[in-house]
């Protein structure tokens, strides 16, 4: 079981923005895809859950400082 | 050696190891700085790989930065010593030479006159990567006869305040009072000028910051390096907190950074006139060289 970050792509895409993919302290880990999604206008970042340290700090720039709350910390297991 | 020697062929893809397949094919080799710098982290492969550093270890996200700003990754090589950076460091796709503790600026003045000597028609950049004891407390001799003889290379010093990688005693850049696990009365002295001492022993360009604007951060180390390819050393002292010695949670590892950049670690940047008029001359020429 794990504790990783989990990107709302849907709301995610809504806005032009990668400012995670930028903060996040594990290389390739929070990725941004370019292409445009669910019918909106931008692309979305998206999280590599196996190399996930579960630190949260996408989280305090997405909700904290962007007020945006695309970012949660949820717990997998190895069967989802 | 051409870039081109490092391609496999198409039929030999599958049997290699997946992460160099991505590197040869997403990776930010031999391609232009606007293409993969910093700001397009998380769209490309990056040169750093999957090692062993903390959850949210700023240190760790420094060194992606530093990796994601070289200007030129293929010439580039890593020196580091004993300390949690080179976890991180030894994982990226640049050659990375490790010494016994503190001698990176002894081992990186031999190279880069040996390079010189070897490849004269190749710029090869030599980055010393440290944290604050090996920098400033146990290769404090070394480090600072590097820049009394201006060897030309780069130095990057990670301060992060303590041994954090030994269990917490504390370090000569720990600040004055702090109370760490193995320092339980407190540090009685207080924190080395190292930006003045670096400024003093003869660097051409000295930055103290905190890595909280990724810009300011990459333009920090892409102007050290090209002053250290002409001019003399240069030298890079960086905020990078430990969050398990100084007890920080690490959502709030980001927010320390930023408080942390508005007290003792406030961005100061110090460079010659020389300096001054080579980073004029790189920025006019391309808009997106250096920033």
């Amino acid at each position: 079981m794990y504790y990783v970050a989990k990107v709302n792509s849907e709301m995610c895409s809504t806005y032009k923005c990668n400012m995670c993919t930028l903060y996040c302290p594990e290389p390739n880990t929070l990725m941004y895809d370019k292409e445009q999604k669910h019918g909106n206008d931008h692309g979305t970042s998206w999280v590599d859950e196996d190399r996930c340290k579960g630190c949260a700090i996408c989280v305090y720039v997405c909700s904290d400082l962007l007020n945006r709350d695309c970012i949660e910390m949820a717990m997998v297991t190895t069967e989802d | 050696m051409s870039l081109r020697y490092m391609i496999p062929a198409s039929k030999f893809k599958r049997y290699l190891p997946k992460d160099y397949v991505e590197l040869v094919d997403y990776g930010p080799f031999g391609k232009k700085y606007s293409e993969v710098g910093v700001k397009n982290m998380g769209a490309y492969k990056e040169l750093v790989e999957e090692h062993p550093m903390c959850s949210g270890c700023w240190m760790a996200y420094y060194i992606k930065i530093i990796f994601a700003s070289l200007p030129n990754p293929e010439n580039t090589v890593t020196i580091g010593t004993a300390g949690c950076g080179r976890l991180a460091i030894s994982q990226a796709a640049v050659p990375f030479v490790y010494g016994n503790y503190g001698d990176q600026n002894a081992m990186a003045s031999g190279m880069t006159r040996a390079f010189r000597l070897r490849f004269p028609d190749i710029q090869k950049d030599v980055i010393t990567i440290a944290g604050d004891g090996g920098m400033m407390d146990i290769g404090f001799s070394m480090t600072m006869h590097a820049w009394f003889r201006r060897e030309k290379f780069t130095t990057i010093m990670l301060d992060n305040e303590t041994y954090g990688n030994t269990g917490g005693q504390e370090s000569g850049m720990s600040m004055e009072g702090a109370v760490l696990k193995m320092s339980p009365k407190g540090k009685n002295f207080g924190k080395l000028p190292a930006m003045q001492l670096a400024i003093t022993a003869g660097c051409v360009y000295v930055v103290k910051m905190s890595p909280t604007n990724i810009n300011k951060a990459s333009k920090a180390i892409r102007r050290a390096i090209f002053a250290a390819r002409n001019l003399g050393p240069t030298f890079i002292h960086a905020y990078t907190s430990c969050n398990i010695e100084y007890s920080i949670p690490t959502p709030d590892v980001f927010a320390d950074a930023k408080e942390k950049e508005k007290g003792r670690f406030a961005f100061e940047e110090y460079m010659t006139p020389e300096a001054k008029e080579l980073f004029a001359q790189i920025e006019s020429k391309t808009k997106r060289e250096v920033s």
